[in-house]
């Protein structure tokens, strides 16, 4: 039995672009410019929360949308990333990005860990066992008052250390400008990463078992193996986020990682159009910016994502994408009528 | 002696009330094979709804218990038409979760927009009236959660075993195709079930206002240890669930005790956990395998 019957019929396409290469492209142009557009620290904020934002939903997507495991549990993955990096870089005093490779490493594990569960569930027993894993961690986070300081927080987090190339000036992520190239990067490096496995043998495996995972097994695709390999991926992306998260914010607490997050997180993959690597993008874009815009409408704002999810799932449960693929079909069919 | 039976009674208390958040959520998923994420926000507007009856109406604590389980059934038939039943045409398995999630969000800050964050003083008059017996106490309020529980779980018990509707209902959890062919209507029974699951989360929220801390969010904390309870006790399970249900309560009201209340959750989802591993068809097992 399918379980995203509505996301089945969409590919993997990557939206208008003709090739990869010059999607790509101009990604990497729109990245450049963008902060050059928004000057003031206020948008450049909201740019680093987009990029922060795009790497937790395009992680999840590759949990939920090609491996078919409703995974609550990215919030945690986000604020182990998160946690670990900084105590490392606070306590043991090991480089950042030395920190940043045993934030990451150490979310994949915890992935992994989780999925040792998958192997055995399905489901809604999946869901609801990943949102116990997201509960526990955040009261560990909360509990562990010697190591993480609970409710208090970790302040004057530092940003990452400034990049120094020989020959050129040094680059300072206290500039929010460095910092958003900087993340923004990781992110465009992320979702080059995963179209890379989405497009090569692996991400017809994990679109097999989610489809059927019996007959996928018949075909000689472990199923479990492939859960446990889409886990760990997910969860390293969103480790990665949680890397750049403290740094940039200047304070840790563990409120930033409540299981809420992860229906802020579920609702961007959603309504972004999940099973698609750029629909989670555009999601992630528009749930970013769009409650910013809403401000005017004080708390209710929070509303967006909700609605947004709701009505996404009971009208175009391909989201986004999908209902870009009826726009232009439609514009195609009155362009020939017109003709 | 007397603090381990003091903590006893505030265990069951809590347990009894836990226990009627799960069997809905219990129930649903029987005939629906589906999770209402929402059912949090059914108890909170329970919770609000008796809050506003009594200080906004000027009625009386009991009657107020009343209108949250009227208001909780108008939201499950709510739930149900506008999400459940549209989606179960297109016949997904977890679309309709995600839904329900997004439903929740909404609700809740939406009553984060209108209720505030700070917390609301739900005061029944039965907080301050204690019987002693021996050392422990208990008071009036507890009394009657435990007996208003008591007596909708037997109420619900008989339902489901000697009436028709009952039967019907049963028939259609077991086997919705053939219930459907013996002339039952499924979507009527699956809109009862909604309207009956909803209602007494509902009623669960009055009865929870004046135990915990009145905010938008106080149906959440409850609800994500109804789905512990409701995977403990095996899904669709009722007996399981009731069981489960009250040990929850007992290690909630334990933990509280000699481990300190940041560590409830994490010792409950631990146990969860441990269940998932070793014996995920819940404590009384059943037939329904689909999931493990």
């Amino acid at each position: 039995m399918s379980s995203l019957d509505g996301t089945r019929q969409i590919g993997t396409l990557l939206a208008p672009m003709r090739s990869r290469r010059a999607a790509y492209l101009c990604a990497a142009v729109a990245i450049a410019l963008l902060p050059l557009v928004f000057t003031d620290s206020y948008w450049r904020t909201n740019l680093i929360i987009c990029a922060l934002n795009v790497m937790l939903a395009i992680g999840l997507d590759f949990v939920l949308g090609y491996a078919g495991q409703l995974n609550l549990g990215q919030s945690a993955f986000f604020g182990l990333g998160a946690y670990v990096s900084t105590l490392l870089i606070t306590r043991l005093g090991v480089p950042f990005w030395v920190a940043f490779a045993g934030g990451v490493a150490f979310s994949g594990l915890a992935g992994i860990a989780l999925s040792l569960f998958a192997m055995r569930l399905r489901g809604h027993y999946l869901a609801i066992a990943s949102l116990g894993f997201a509960v526990i961690t955040y009261q560990v986070l909360l509990n562990w008052i010697s190591l993480t300081q609970g409710p208090l927080g970790i302040y004057a987090i530092p940003p990452p250390p400034p990049i120094a190339l020989p020959g050129l000036p040094a680059v300072d992520f206290h500039d929010l400008r460095n910092l958003f190239y900087l993340v923004a990067g990781f992110a465009l490096l992320s979702y080059l990463l995963l179209d890379q496995l989405i497009r090569s043998p692996i991400g017809e495996a994990l679109t097999a078992v989610r489809e059927d995972e019996v007959s996928a097994a018949s075909l000689g695709i472990n199923g479990a193996a492939w859960k446990v390999f889409a886990f760990g991926v997910g969860s390293s992306v969103a480790g990665a986020a949680g890397c750049f998260y403290p740094g940039f914010v200047g304070t840790l607490v563990p409120d930033a990682f409540f299981v809420t997050e992860s229906f802020t997180i579920l609702a961007m993959v959603v309504v972004g159009g999940m099973g698609t690597l750029i629909g989670p993008v555009w999601g992630a874009i528009l749930l970013t910016v769009l409650p910013e815009l809403l401000r005017g409408i004080g708390d209710l704002r929070l509303v967006v994502y909700g609605v947004a999810l709701t009505l996404v799932v009971l009208f175009m449960p391909g989201g986004i994408v999908q209902a870009a693929r009826l726009a232009r079909a439609r514009l195609r069919r009155a362009a020939g009528a017109g003709r | 002696m007397t603090v381990v039976l003091q903590q006893g009674i505030n265990g069951v208390v809590l347990g009894s009330l836990y226990v009627l958040v799960a069997l809905g959520l219990t129930l649903i998923y029987g005939v629906l094979v589906q999770i209402n994420f929402a059912h949090a926000d059914i108890v909170t507007l329970g919770a609000f709804s008796a809050y506003f009856f009594m200080h906004g109406v000027g009625g009386g604590y009991i009657p107020s218990i009343a209108v949250a389980l009227v208001v909780g059934g108008v939201l499950g038939w709510l739930m149900n038409a506008a999400i459940f039943a549209p989606l179960q045409r297109k016949g997904s398995e977890l679309l309709p979760l995600i839904a329900t999630i997004g439903v929740s969000v909404m609700m809740e800050n939406a009553m984060l927009a209108w209720f505030g964050p700070i917390p609301y003083a739900f005061e029944s008059p039965y907080s301050n009236e204690v019987i002693r017996l021996g050392g422990t106490f208990i008071t009036v309020q507890n009394v009657l959660i435990i007996a208003v529980s008591a007596l909708t779980i037997a109420f619900l018990y008989g339902f489901m075993k000697f009436t028709f509707l009952g039967k019907a209902l049963r028939a259609v959890s077991q086997d919705r195709e053939t219930a459907g062919l013996m002339g039952i209507n499924p979507d009527q029974l699956v809109m009862l079930t909604f309207v009956i699951a909803s209602a007494l989360a509902g009623m669960a929220g009055a009865m929870l206002g004046p135990v915990l801390v009145l905010t938008p969010f106080a149906g959440t904390s409850v609800i994500v240890k109804a789905f512990a309870i409701v995977i403990i006790g095996g899904f669709g399970n009722v007996e399981g669930t009731i069981l489960a249900g009250l040990l929850v309560g007992l290690i909630e009201s334990y933990t509280t005790q000699y481990l300190g209340p940041g560590m409830i959750d994490i010792v409950v989802f631990a146990l969860l956990l441990l269940m998932l591993a070793v014996r995920p068809t819940g404590l009384i097992a059943e037939k329904r395998e689909e999931n493990v």
